[in-house]
């Protein structure tokens, strides 16, 4: 098992820096740069700038710098805002991963007993009933789920704040919206997985044993069918914890998603390529969180 | 309970206590009063920003030697408590005020206002408004470091090392002395020379210090070039124009003279923008880039900084000492850094906020259309212009008749009622509202005119003319705009229009680069005056980017900025905009207008030209104090 663990993290190096030298020269190479504005620059005040920043050097200085530096652990100060890139992350990493963990508590809780209840009942009304209402999470767009929660929650039964972050109450809807399509997701993912576990043999032997359909279906065939469940878990939450920047912009959450897009548009060379690593980072993180979960619920995986 | 279930259990609880100690590290009590800010500030440094939401909050923790009213923006005592201007209209002498501090104790001097002039102009301090003070004598040659000195000026140099016993964020060592020569390298052609990106890496400066002959050469910490062929040279940060020479300076602890190159009008409002406040220098030099964190920052304006959050709010707490503390109202302020328009207007409904900046067009049109007028939405003008501008440097746009038809065939009613809600058609580049000032137009909507100057220029009906573009960068009310505009000049002209959106940074890259057709553009007024419109235009001027040029134009511009008399003056500008309105590259479509929600109970919030309402004079109505 360590000796998996450790080949995984020597493919993550390789990853980071793969990401790292494509997002780099991706950027590089969009017309436009990080201080464009408006206004023109004086001649003096932009050769000055361009000095600071190394973007007068060559490209393949500036990637050796930048490479250096992030090798540091360093990933550079932001060109928009004046602020260095591991603040931001710092500061805006936990929210954005308090309101990802609600939300896919909120999934779970949704998502899971729905998916076990048509999975057991396939066929039913309350099957039909459940998993329309999954498609449905999965099809509409966030911003409108959003946009008919503010309208129903805040302005018409008054039970909520509309945005805004420092209280339990102001993380509600923004996490209930980020996690309503998760929360589709996982009851269609468990549906199918519980469907595959029912159909096998071990659960007619319990069955023909005379263990309860309640006891068969909890203890016996939901750890298995958890399986698929889990592997989706892993790049959701990478996904979910680094923020969403739709979300974030409609409840006004500080977080990191938006200066995912926000530094695009700038240019932002730094920053944006300090998300992306972290992402890469994290999603790589949590896919070998997952694989190694596989272990403690199916026993006939081995870690090779 | 099997151990699967505990640890699935384990792991929830702890996800949910992570999510409490998160957002209890947030929590905070509410200000005396909420506005939404536009979205995060790049700096709370006044040199280095430009934007307007970075301004609303320098302007409240920072004050110049003058500030400006709320109401009509004119010049009132800042830190300066009073000033005189010399006959010939150049030298201002301003008196600073004794009582004034910072908010760690120390007086507001002189030295102050200097350090941060000088730093201002340093073209290593980066400040993309430094334009704002070469009204300043010399300003500009300062500013240009090594490229802005000539053979027998008195310079100074700026060397890598730090003075000793300096602070860790201090400028170098500077050695102060006559420049005598400027060697240029060898192996250069004359073209390579003037290039203004190597102009300093190509030369030696030759520098009499003190009877001394020192040599010189821009550049890194660690270059050497003790073994130049011209013989050796020491490395140094940078040499510039001595700022003995600048027009700014101390007569003693409390006086502050500043010099200009032409009696400059509107040169009081500079001086109460928010670029040129100051700043101070032992805070500066103490924490170097990190100065402006809340934990750092040294201020003198009514307010201090208490707390910042990226993305969420910024935290204002009045100053006690300021010297006018009486007079500002709010004990807190809170500048939420909300992006979305809907957003901040969602949270100004359920009272969370109490002043939103903006509201999007879409929602002012809702507004206007409503039976009832809302007491909190007053829109008004704004000292900004939506505009058009062909591309001069391609065919067919180089004929003024065919830029002048394309003006002709506008129909500015059908865009205002289709795309804006409160704004007002525009026929000027220059918006109204300036005293003494009235703009001349260019022609109104008038199609068949424009189809016989299109046949003038050889396009009969349209017949032969090319298939030309619309630049834009995307958001919504453009597109609209430019779709309309697209339809107009089809309808009217025959002739084949497409459309194409950038993003900003590709626009704004297309845009400078001339790399389009027609393209959509605004500006808002730095400062209460038609020059800063006007002087867009100029030949080659940085914010051009239409290849067009006017000899005649470029002189009008050159000799108002000198002219004593304002009438003049103003004259001169007007025939200026007669000749970008006559044949000039500009399409104005209309004038913006201010779009902001304010609680009614809110006082000190007054519509004004350039949409700026101090926050030092905003309170709530029973707290009204007398005049």
């Amino acid at each position: 098992m360590i000796s998996f663990i450790l080949r995984r993290l020597v493919w993550m190096l390789v990853t980071l820096l793969v990401v790292f030298t494509v997002s780099f020269f991706l950027m590089r190479s969009v017309p436009g740069g990080p201080f464009d504005s408006e206004r023109a620059l004086e001649p003096e005040i932009e050769a000055n700038i361009k000095r600071e920043y190394h973007l007068d050097k060559p490209l393949y200085v500036q990637y050796g710098l930048k490479l250096k530096q992030v090798l540091s652990g360093d990933l550079g100060s932001s060109m928009k805002i004046r602020e260095r890139v591991n603040d931001i992350v710092a500061q805006g990493l936990p929210v954005s991963a308090a309101m990802g963990l609600l939300a896919l508590l909120i999934a779970f809780t949704v998502g899971l007993p729905a998916g076990i209840i048509s999975a057991v009942y396939r066929g039913s009304a309350a099957d039909v009933v459940l998993m329309s209402i999954a498609t449905i999470g999965i099809a509409l767009p966030n911003f409108v789920v959003a946009g008919f929660a503010i309208l129903i929650f805040v302005f018409w039964l008054d039970l909520l704040p509309a945005a805004g972050w420092g209280s339990l109450e102001q993380l509600i809807l923004p996490a209930a919206c980020l996690g309503a399509p998760y929360a589709a997701y996982v009851a269609r993912i468990a549906r199918t997985g519980m469907l595959d576990v029912l159909s096998q043999d071990h659960i007619r032997t319990a069955r023909a044993k005379g263990l309860s359909p309640t006891v068969a279906v909890l203890k016996h065939a939901l750890p298995t069918a958890m399986l698929p469940v889990v592997s989706f878990l892993g790049p959701a939450v990478a996904g979910i914890m680094t923020g969403s920047p739709v979300i974030e912009n409609i409840f006004a959450i500080p977080g990191l998603g938006w200066h995912f897009v926000q530094s695009a548009i700038d240019r932002d060379y730094p920053m944006a390529m300090g998300l992306v690593l972290l992402y890469t980072a994290l999603l790589y993180t949590m896919n070998l969180l997952v694989d190694l979960s596989y272990g403690l619920l199916d026993p006939r995986v081995e870690w090779e | 309970m099997p151990p699967r279930l505990i640890a699935v259990v384990l792991l929830a609880a702890l996800a949910v206590g992570g999510i409490f100690w998160v957002v209890a590290q947030g929590q905070l009590p509410p200000a005396s009063f909420t506005f939404n800010n536009d979205g995060e500030i790049e700096s709370l440094d006044p040199a280095v920003v430009t934007g307007q939401p970075e301004g609303r909050l320098i302007d409240a923790i920072f004050e110049g030697l003058v500030h400006l009213g709320p109401k009509d923006r004119e010049p009132r005592p800042g830190m300066a408590e009073r000033w005189e201007l010399s006959d010939d209209g150049l030298t201002y002498t301003f008196h600073l005020r004794k009582d004034a501090t910072w908010s760690n104790g120390d007086p507001v001097t002189s030295a102050d206002f200097v350090y941060s002039m000088r730093r201002f102009l340093d073209p290593l301090t980066l400040a993309e408004y430094a334009y704002q003070a070469w009204y300043l004598k010399n300003a500009r040659r300062y500013g240009r470091g090594a490229r802005g000195v000539e053979v027998g000026d008195p310079v100074e140099v700026e060397l890598h090392t730090r003075p000793e016993g300096a602070l860790r964020f201090a400028r170098g060592k500077v050695v102060r002395g006559e420049l005598v020569r400027v060697e240029t390298d060898e192996g250069y052609t004359e073209e390579e020379l003037t290039d203004p990106e190597t102009y300093v890496d190509r030369r030696t400066f030759v520098v009499s210090v003190e009877g001394e002959e020192q040599r010189f050469r821009v550049a890194g910490a660690d270059d050497d070039f003790a073994d130049l062929a011209s013989g050796g040279a020491k490395s140094c940060r940078q040499l510039l124009l001595d700022f003995g020479e600048v027009g700014f300076r101390a007569v003693d602890e409390y006086t502050v003279e500043t010099v200009l190159d032409a009696p400059t009008p509107y040169w009081l409002q500079l001086l109460g923008f928010y670029p040129l406040a100051p700043v101070n220098k032992r805070c500066v030099e103490t924490h170097g880039p990190r100065w402006t964190d809340p934990a750092n920052i040294v201020t003198n304006g009514p307010y201090t900084v208490a707390f910042r959050r990226l993305r969420d709010r910024t935290r204002l707490r009045r100053f006690e000492d300021y010297w006018e503390a009486d007079d500002v109202a709010f004990e807190t302020i809170d500048a939420l850094a909300v992006q979305s328009l809907t957003t901040a207007l969602n949270l100004y409904e359920t009272g969370k906020c109490d002043w939103v900046t903006k509201v999007s067009p879409i929602i002012a049109r809702e507004f206007m259309k409503a039976d009832k007028r809302r007491a909190d939405f007053n829109p008004g003008p704004q000292f900004g212009t939506y505009y058009y501008t062909f591309n001069v440097s391609r065919k067919p746009f180089d004929d003024p008749r065919v830029r002048k038809a394309l003006i002709l065939a506008l129909d500015r009613d059908e865009i205002l009622s289709t795309a804006c809600s409160v704004e007002d058609p525009a026929r000027t580049l220059t918006p109204p509202g300036l005293p003494k000032y009235d703009a001349p137009m260019c022609p109104d909507t008038d199609v068949d005119e424009a189809r016989r100057l299109l046949a003038e220029a050889g396009f009969p009906d349209g017949q032969g003319f090319p298939k030309i573009e619309i630049l834009y960068n995307f958001e919504e009310q453009h597109q609209t705009v430019a779709e309309l505009i697209r339809k107009q000049w089809r309808r009217a002209l025959g002739i084949n229009v497409a459309t194409r959106n950038e993003e900003w940074g590709s626009y704004l890259s297309s845009q400078r680069q001339l790399s389009y057709d027609v393209v959509r553009r605004s500006w808002i007024g730095d400062y209460l005056d038609p020059n800063t419109f006007l002087d867009l235009f100029v030949t080659g001027g940085g914010n051009n980017n239409t290849g067009w040029g006017d000899p005649e134009y470029d002189k009008l511009i050159r000799d108002a900025q000198f002219e004593v008399d304002a009438e003049e003056r103003l004259a001169m500008l007007r025939r200026a905009e007669e000749i970008l309105m006559d044949r000039g590259p500009v399409m104005p479509i209309f004038y913006y207008a201010t779009r902001d929600l304010v609680r009614p109970t809110i006082r000190g919030h007054y519509p004004n030209l350039q949409d700026t309402h101090p926050l030092r004079y905003l309170r709530y109505a029973e707290e009204e104090v007398a005049p």
